[in-house]
């Protein structure tokens, strides 16, 4: 293992929030079994009391996992210098067989902490907690998936070997490789952006169509065109708006974008990208909900701004790949 | 204005202690009066009138204020409905020590977020009414029994609530100062101000300021009148 302040912070975090998640888990299970919100019994005094102290611990779980998805791909890049063959993130994810799957469960838990905020967020808003019984049932949940995050961390960072030769984003994201990655990588230029920027729009539209308006058709297409919009964001980065940030025909990658070499730019990508991503998806999952009548006005109000939020992250992403395109000096469409 | 019905109140539930504080209240509070609740200790008085201000929540029953069911709601929304709409008044006035009258008065009212300085203004009218204007700034534990109470009764209407709880209001005071108090209560209650109290005292629950008097004997009601 190789020792550096991020690595530990990573394991650390991921330690700590898999046993407060596990301390919370026989609360959880009495929720599940026990709660009456019409009862005024004590054991239901206690449950209600103890919520807001148990809610509030995973919402730190949960920001501390959203920090943590940002901290682990800014580490993996930083920590390609170390190893021989790696020229960024990927390089040093594919040091051993765990690189990927942790960086793609850290991931996961990114899109599942959003989501667990947008639904608390709204139970605790609505007077009868309706969603409480759905909330700790989440976490019961999650706990094996925050488990299996640590566990390939774990893996991952005690498999570090400063003397393995690695392969890089050179083979990896090449239009001959064999793999999802390079499948998408080699798509066809004009085809791709058409398809990427028809999709974003989609997205855009609706998700504005539901922050200004209301309904829950609006919501669901929110939900639905946010995945897509994400989906075609990643592909659009593989197949073309990395090669304009490099103004290299050939270089796909979606990591060395992350590099001080290219001033980081691949954060004002990506950033945008995954908040407009979660807050569409967040918007549309919510709507399954609000037919309850304490929470028709609560999610009204929540998944519209949610909706604002993706219109926002996605018009930001949008329009930072399209001025990385405008502004490079590669030519790759007549 | 606040209807219960069928009321029970256990502490301890479960336990080999357990204890039945309220057994079956039916009561309805009426509006812009007053009504005394009295009862030898331990008939559950104040457990009643906790549920009345929405301090607790009854173990079984329906509460319902202004005709809405509040019964199930939790705690964090009771307490919403009670910073608006309830003032109290405690049997130890339970003032902060170190601060001083207005400070004290002004202090239930800053979770609302009104300006600290609207709030002053309206502390000091407060104590006008009450002819303690002069002690503005006089920390609380300078202050006589009487005047302490008069601060809480302040602090209790800074809010500007439709109902007014005072438990065993005039308790800690002596003869002179408890006909004050009801002086100060006959002036709330010409307001039109609903007032909800307890008291031991029968100077207080006989006053002609008081309009209907409820008694409680070991968790139940006994007569209404």
């Amino acid at each position: 293992m190789i020792f550096q302040p991020a690595i530990i912070a990573l394991l650390l975090a991921g330690g700590i929030s898999l046993f407060m998640l596990l301390a919370a888990s026989p609360f959880a299970v009495q929720v599940i079994r026990h709660w009456d919100i019409a009862s005024g019994s004590e054991r239901q005094l206690k449950l209600e009391r103890l919520t807001y102290l148990f809610a509030t611990l995973v919402a730190f779980v949960c920001l501390v996992q959203i920090l943590a998805a940002l901290l682990f791909v800014f580490n993996a890049d930083k920590m390609s210098v170390m190893f021989v063959g790696a020229m960024c993130a990927v390089g040093a994810l594919n040091v051993n067989a765990f690189g990927f799957p942790a960086l793609y469960a850290q991931l996961g838990l990114f899109f599942l902490a959003t989501l667990w905020l947008a639904i608390n967020h709204v139970d605790t808003r609505a007077r009868d907690y309706p969603l409480v019984r759905l909330k700790y049932g989440l976490l019961l949940a999650a706990i094996p998936l925050f488990a299996l995050s640590l566990a390939l961390q774990l893996s991952y960072f005690l498999g570090l070997k400063a003397d393995v030769i690695t392969s890089c984003c050179g083979s990896m994201f090449s239009e001959q490789a064999e793999t999802l990655a390079s499948e998408v990588s080699a798509l066809e230029a004009r085809p791709a952006m058409v398809v990427f920027y028809a999709t974003l729009a989609v997205a855009i539209l609706l998700s504005a169509w539901h922050w200004l308006g209301r309904g829950h058709i609006s919501g669901y297409l929110t939900g639905v065109a946010s995945l897509a919009g994400f989906v075609a964001g990643i592909a659009g980065i593989l197949a073309f708006v990395s090669l304009y940030l490099y103004e290299h025909p050939n270089h796909h990658c979606p990591f060395c974008i992350l590099k001080p070499e290219y001033d980081y730019q691949g954060y004002w990508l990506y950033l945008p990208l995954f908040v407009g991503a979660a807050a569409g998806m967040g918007a549309g999952v919510l709507r399954l909900f609000s037919r309850r009548p304490s929470l028709t006005a609560v999610i009204d109000a929540t998944s519209r701004a949610l909706a604002g939020v993706a219109v926002v992250g996605f018009g930001l992403f949008v329009a930072v790949a399209s001025f990385m395109i405008w502004h490079s000096n590669l030519i790759l469409l007549d | 204005m606040i209807e219960l019905s069928q009321i029970r109140k256990a502490f301890n539930q479960g336990k080999h202690n357990e204890y039945w504080a309220l057994s079956g209240i039916d009561l309805a509070i009426p509006e812009n009066k007053v009504t005394a609740l009295r009862g030898p200790s331990g008939s559950g008085k104040t457990t009643l009138l906790t549920i009345l201000g929405c301090l607790a929540r009854p173990t079984e029953g329906r509460v319902r204020f202004k005709g809405e069911d509040i019964s199930g709601l939790p705690e964090r929304f009771l307490t919403d409905i009670r910073r608006r709409s309830f003032g109290f008044i405690f049997q130890q006035f339970n003032l902060i020590r170190g601060l001083s009258a207005v400070e004290n008065i002004i202090l239930p009212a800053y979770p609302a977020g009104q300006p600290r300085k609207d709030l002053l203004l309206k502390a000091e009218a407060l104590l006008a009414d009450v002819a303690l204007g002069h002690r503005r700034d006089a920390k609380v534990e300078w202050l006589s029994g009487g005047e302490q109470q008069r601060v809480a009764i302040c602090r209790a209407l800074i809010n500007d609530p439709e109902i007014l709880i005072a438990d065993e209001p005039t308790a800690n005071l002596d003869t002179k100062l408890s006909k004050e108090f009801l002086g100060i209560l006959e002036k709330l209650a010409d307001k039109g101000r609903t007032i909800v109290l307890t008291s031991h005292d029968p100077m207080v629950v006989d006053s002609d300021v008081v309009n209907f008097v409820v008694t409680l004997r070991d968790g139940r009601i006994v007569d209404e009148k």
